[in-house]
């Protein structure tokens, strides 16, 4: 309960107006397209350099837990996820907007993050010395599984075909892998000057979310009948926290797997919504509801990102290890301030840490608040005229993909990507598992040669590759998990896709 | 509605040639180590593309819309657009070396620059797609007056706030 | 007539190049200057060039504020093949350069750029490479890691922070001196992921930097068992060199960190910046900052740079030629 004492810390004026200024300020460049949390903390790190340390931590604090939530409204608003943690908020968030539910997919959105967050900064809390160990337990091969087992998720993820989910993500492994090969430094498929650094996340994530949809508004064409004029119910604030309150399911699958997944240094962050998205699919009574607008997919995705934030500081922490890109920001951000992390750091600077902590409990307060106040307002960007919202959306997929590097090359990739997507889509493809296979492919890939490396010092004979991936406890549940998944989603597939063809009997 | 089988058959043959195409890259290019996951991954993207290109030469491609005549004639001043808005205009592109050194060829090379083609872009397909009619004045306004707003927003988020070096063209 | 159209063309000439080169006439620099750092936000190298780049709006420094571009990629060659081959040489885009890296990458081949493509302007650190094995490693000295690996070639696992940087640098030049066989394993995402398979147990031991691994030793997490320069280091008063260890194992893996131009940059903006940038290193809040977060700072001016990447050229390009 040591923590409670350093609550008074927050509540200093400038602590405080640095805590609301950060979350008002994270949340705007969290809905920035081509910001991501990461570019977002590293542009207020300079910031930083005239507080004092405690100050300085508050300051970011708030920032990483806000443009994470922040990142959710243009994925709902725009199609435009913020970062990859956003993916799976886009998928329902964005289809319950244009059914003039905005509103209330923002009150949703934010209500789960905060709750999301509050537990996960809790678990950092009360669980640090033991969820070190557990985020060290993680080595090449178990990381290899991992990402194998977000891979199978493809199957089941957004697609109503088996076999087009598979090949979406086998495209996204690819595209994937263009560029300079990140080991060896070999080129690998560069057909473009462009491509030559590779694709880069967010551009991509700009650019296959955000093209098809503009093109969808151009093919309604110029006639007015056709432009949707939804007729926008008011949503009260109360009728949401209410629904809140019946959707604990998805609220805990979202919690627990964002906590968990979020531990894991080097894949947690990017991939804890999609995950929790599935898991809530899987066992959720309306499955095919999914990516129609349903509330219970944006809850376990919106849950899960921001409870990831808490636990992923633990390996920061503790052990020096930045768990995600923008933890590795914030460790600049300590670093800069003479904090050095270590099993020792509550002891060694408890005031300036334990502050950090809470400010970014009460971050997540501030957050829900902000987030709340601007979703009535927020919401009618959605309800924009056809033409106004295409334009819109392209002329801000240009300037989001230009600032992620500032790279006209990342503008065309994202521009291709787009164009490419749109008749993917149009013959049944989903853009979820290509970009699911866009962010694992390199962590399968660096596993696995790190893996197969340590392998030939290991072990010995021929099958020493095999012996170092399929031994061990760990190795072992994560290889049965991939074939229940696998397993799962071509069963449910069979027998959706029996229903489907009986229901198309019946018509015909 | 959904897309007709010979649709069905064009896209998925198209994947087919892209996956051998990979296929093909991976398991000949040097050096191998470099690409012994690119052969891994190409195999499944080679069975996968197969299954799909035979499920739609069976006739059992279902899902997915397609894209008729109608859909490609309403995109398609929208996307000659966007192509040039995004492959010139912005920032300019191109290289030929024979006129390189022209002032005129200089210039056009240069693009319009990210605010002007970005003010000229939004405006061009704000007014494609308004369904008001071309004659009506107001609408006229309405359209310059509402593509000033929003790329004053732009102005002030990117280049004020966050301080983005966006390329400059021939003006601004 | 024909007189007419030709001063057409000549004014209309001049007034395009009145646009194009609007920043040559005024003082230099008139407007910020980016600085594109070729690993990700966060890592060692982004992170130094923040602070030292802090005070470059101060009037009596550079006048004009530094911001920092970040281009990751394929240990570091994605965002130098951009800056050798796209950057403009204005004097408003820099980089910063990370020796060995670069120059190893350069004679291995497959990359756009060599020494000769850049312009140095001024050094900022030097982040010596240190051989580190987990807390509970059997190994306490370097030369018990020798003699084992010695004994059991291929057997001992050393991580890093990818292929031709200063990490396997050093772990080429331990297995030349030596004689022994060690695997290198290098990890995606910089030394923090090489120092998580150190701490985790994924491997026997690492190379990694000064700084990282002087602050995991500090928390207890790692042991140091020799750092790879000339001299001990003030951070390591304890640790001694390898060549006090008996190994004959010089600096060429100290990873440098600096600030360079393009080639074609003129001459004056090279001038005014190697006039300048060493002292803005050197201001008293940088100074402060770099010292609170464990990086050694090493200033050296343009000269002394030039003559430091000629000496690695040399070293690196006898080092690699057998590989």
């Amino acid at each position: 309960m040591e923590f409670l004492s350093y609550f008074g810390g927050v509540f200093e004026p400038l602590a405080f107006a640095l805590l609301v200024g950060g979350t008002i300020g994270g949340l705007i460049l969290g809905a920035t397209p081509g910001l991501s949390p990461t570019m977002a903390v590293a542009l207020l790190i300079p910031f930083t350099f005239h507080l004092s340390a405690t100050q300085g931590l508050i300051l970011l604090g708030a920032a990483y837990t806000s443009t994470v939530a922040g990142g959710a409204v243009s994925a709902i608003l725009l199609k435009i996820p913020g970062a990859p943690a956003n993916i799976a908020t886009a998928l329902d968030g964005h289809a319950m907007a244009k059914k003039g539910e905005g509103a209330r997919a923002l009150h949703l959105s934010f209500l789960s993050s905060g709750i999301g967050g509050v537990i996960g900064v809790l678990l950092l809390i009360f669980l640090t010395p033991l969820l070190a160990q557990w985020a060290l337990a993680f080595g090449p091969s178990h990381l290899f599984w991992l990402a194998i087992l977000g891979v199978t998720v493809i199957g089941s993820l957004d697609s109503k075909s088996f076999v087009k989910g598979l090949l979406a993500g086998c495209i996204g492994l690819w595209l994937s892998m263009i560029g300079y090969d990140d080991i060896q430094g070999a080129q690998r498929f560069i057909f473009h000057d462009a491509l030559a650094g590779g694709i880069h996340i967010i551009a991509a994530l700009i650019g296959i979310f955000a093209i098809p949809q503009v093109l969808d508004m151009f093919a309604k064409g110029r006639s007015k009948a056709k432009i949707e004029a939804v007729d926008v119910p008011q949503h009260a604030f109360s009728a949401s926290a209410k629904e809140m309150g019946r959707s604990g399911r998805p609220l805990t699958i979202g919690t627990i797997i964002g906590s968990i997944v979020g531990l894991i240094p080097g894949i947690g962050g990017q991939i804890a919504g999609l995950v929790a998205y599935d898991q809530a699919k899987k066992f959720s009574p309306h499955k095919d509801k999914f990516g129609t607008g349903h509330p219970e997919g944006l809850i376990a995705a919106e849950s899960a990102n921001n409870a990831m934030v808490g636990p992923s500081l633990v390996p920061l922490l503790t052990l020096s290890i930045p768990g995600s890109p923008t933890a590795a920001v914030l460790l600049g951000g300590l670093l800069i301030h003479g904090i050095f992390p270590g099993s020792d750091i509550f002891e060694r600077n408890p005031e300036v840490i334990w502050t950090f902590i809470n400010s970014m409990l009460i971050g997540q307060i501030f957050m829900v608040i902000f987030g709340i106040v601007i979703a009535k307002q927020a919401a009618k960007i959605a309800q924009a005229p056809l033409p106004i919202m295409a334009s819109a959306v392209l002329v801000l997929a240009l300037f989001g993909s230009y600032s992620v590097q500032q790279s006209m090359g990342d503008v065309w990739i994202m521009l291709s990507l787009g164009l490419g997507m749109y008749f993917l889509e149009k013959f049944g493809f989903s853009a979820a598992p290509v970009v699911l296979g866009l962010i694992l492919g390199p962590i399968a890939e660096s596993n696995f040669v790190q893996g197969s490396l340590i392998a030939g010092a290991q072990f010995d004979g021929p099958w020493a590759q095999a012996q170092y991936f399929t031994t061990g406890t760990l190795n072992i549940v994560l290889i049965a998990l991939v074939i229940l998944s696998i397993g799962y989603s071509f069963l449910s597939h069979r027998a959706s896709g029996r229903a489907a063809v009986n229901v198309e009997g019946v018509q015909a | 509605m959904t897309a007709s089988r010979t649709q069905h058959l064009v896209s998925s043959s198209i994947i087919l040639v892209i996956a051998l195409l990979v296929g093909w890259v991976s398991f000949t290019e040097q050096p191998a180590e470099a690409f012994l996951f690119p052969r891994l991954i190409s195999i499944f993207f080679m069975i996968f593309a197969l299954w799909n290109f035979i499920r739609a030469v069976m006739g059992l491609s279902k899902v997915g819309e397609g894209i008729s005549g109608q859909t490609a004639r309403a995109i398609f001043p929208g996307l000659i657009v966007m192509l040039i808005y995004i492959f010139w205009a912005a920032k300019g592109y191109g290289k030929v070396p024979a006129l390189e050194g022209h002032w005129l060829y200089d210039w056009v090379r240069r693009g319009l620059g990210f605010y002007t083609s970005s003010t000229i872009a939004f405006f061009l397909l704000y007014s494609l797609y308004d369904p008001a009619p071309i004659t009506d004045i107001r609408s006229w306004l309405k359209r310059i007056v509402v593509t000033a707003i929003f790329m004053a927003i732009i102005y002030g988020l990117f280049a004020l706030l966050l301080k983005v070096q966006t390329p400059r063209g021939m003006i601004f | 007539m024909k007189t007419m159209i030709k001063a057409l063309g000549v004014s209309l000439a001049a007034a395009t190049m009145a646009f194009a080169v609007p920043a040559s006439a005024e003082e230099y620099p008139s407007r910020p200057i980016g600085v594109a750092v070729s690993y990700g936000a966060g890592g060692a190298t982004d992170f130094q060039a923040r602070i030292v780049t802090m005070v470059a709006g101060n009037e009596d420094m550079l006048g004009q504020p530094i911001y920092i571009l970040n281009k990751p990629g394929a240990g570091g060659r994605v965002g130098w093949n951009w800056f050798a081959e796209e950057a403009e040489a204005d004097g408003y885009t820099m980089s910063a350069y990370n020796v060995p890296h670069f120059i190893a990458q350069s004679i291995k081949g497959g990359v756009k750029y060599s020494v000769d493509s850049f312009e140095p302007i001024a050094n900022w650190g030097a982040d010596p490479a240190v051989v580190v094995v987990g807390k509970d490693s059997p190994y306490n000295t370097i030369q018990e890691m020798v003699d084992f690996a010695k004994e059991n070639p291929g057997k001992v696992t050393l991580s890093g922070a990818g292929l031709f940087v200063g990490h396997h640098i050093a772990a080429l030049q331990i297995q030349k001196e030596t004689g022994a066989k060690f695997v290198y394993i290098p990890t995606k995402g910089g030394g923090a992921a090489a120092m998580k398979a150190v701490i985790a147990g994924d491997v026997v031991g690492g190379i990694n930097n000064l700084s990282d691994a002087f602050r995991a030793a500090e928390a207890g997490n790692v042991k140091i068992l020799a750092v790879a320069d000339l001299e001990r280091n003030d951070f390591l008063p304890d640790v001694p060199t390898l060549k006090e260890s008996g190994y004959d194992v010089d600096n060429a893996s100290v990873n440098f960190r600096g600030l360079m131009v393009p080639k074609g940059t003129p001459q004056d903006v090279i001038d005014a910046l190697a006039a300048k940038v060493p002292g803005m290193f050197e201001h008293a809040r940088v100074v402060k900052r770099m010292k609170a977060g464990g990086s050694p700072l090493h200033v050296m001016n343009r000269e002394e740079v030039q003559a430091m990447w000629a000496k690695r050229q040399e070293t690196l390009a006898e080092l690699l030629k057998d590989l």
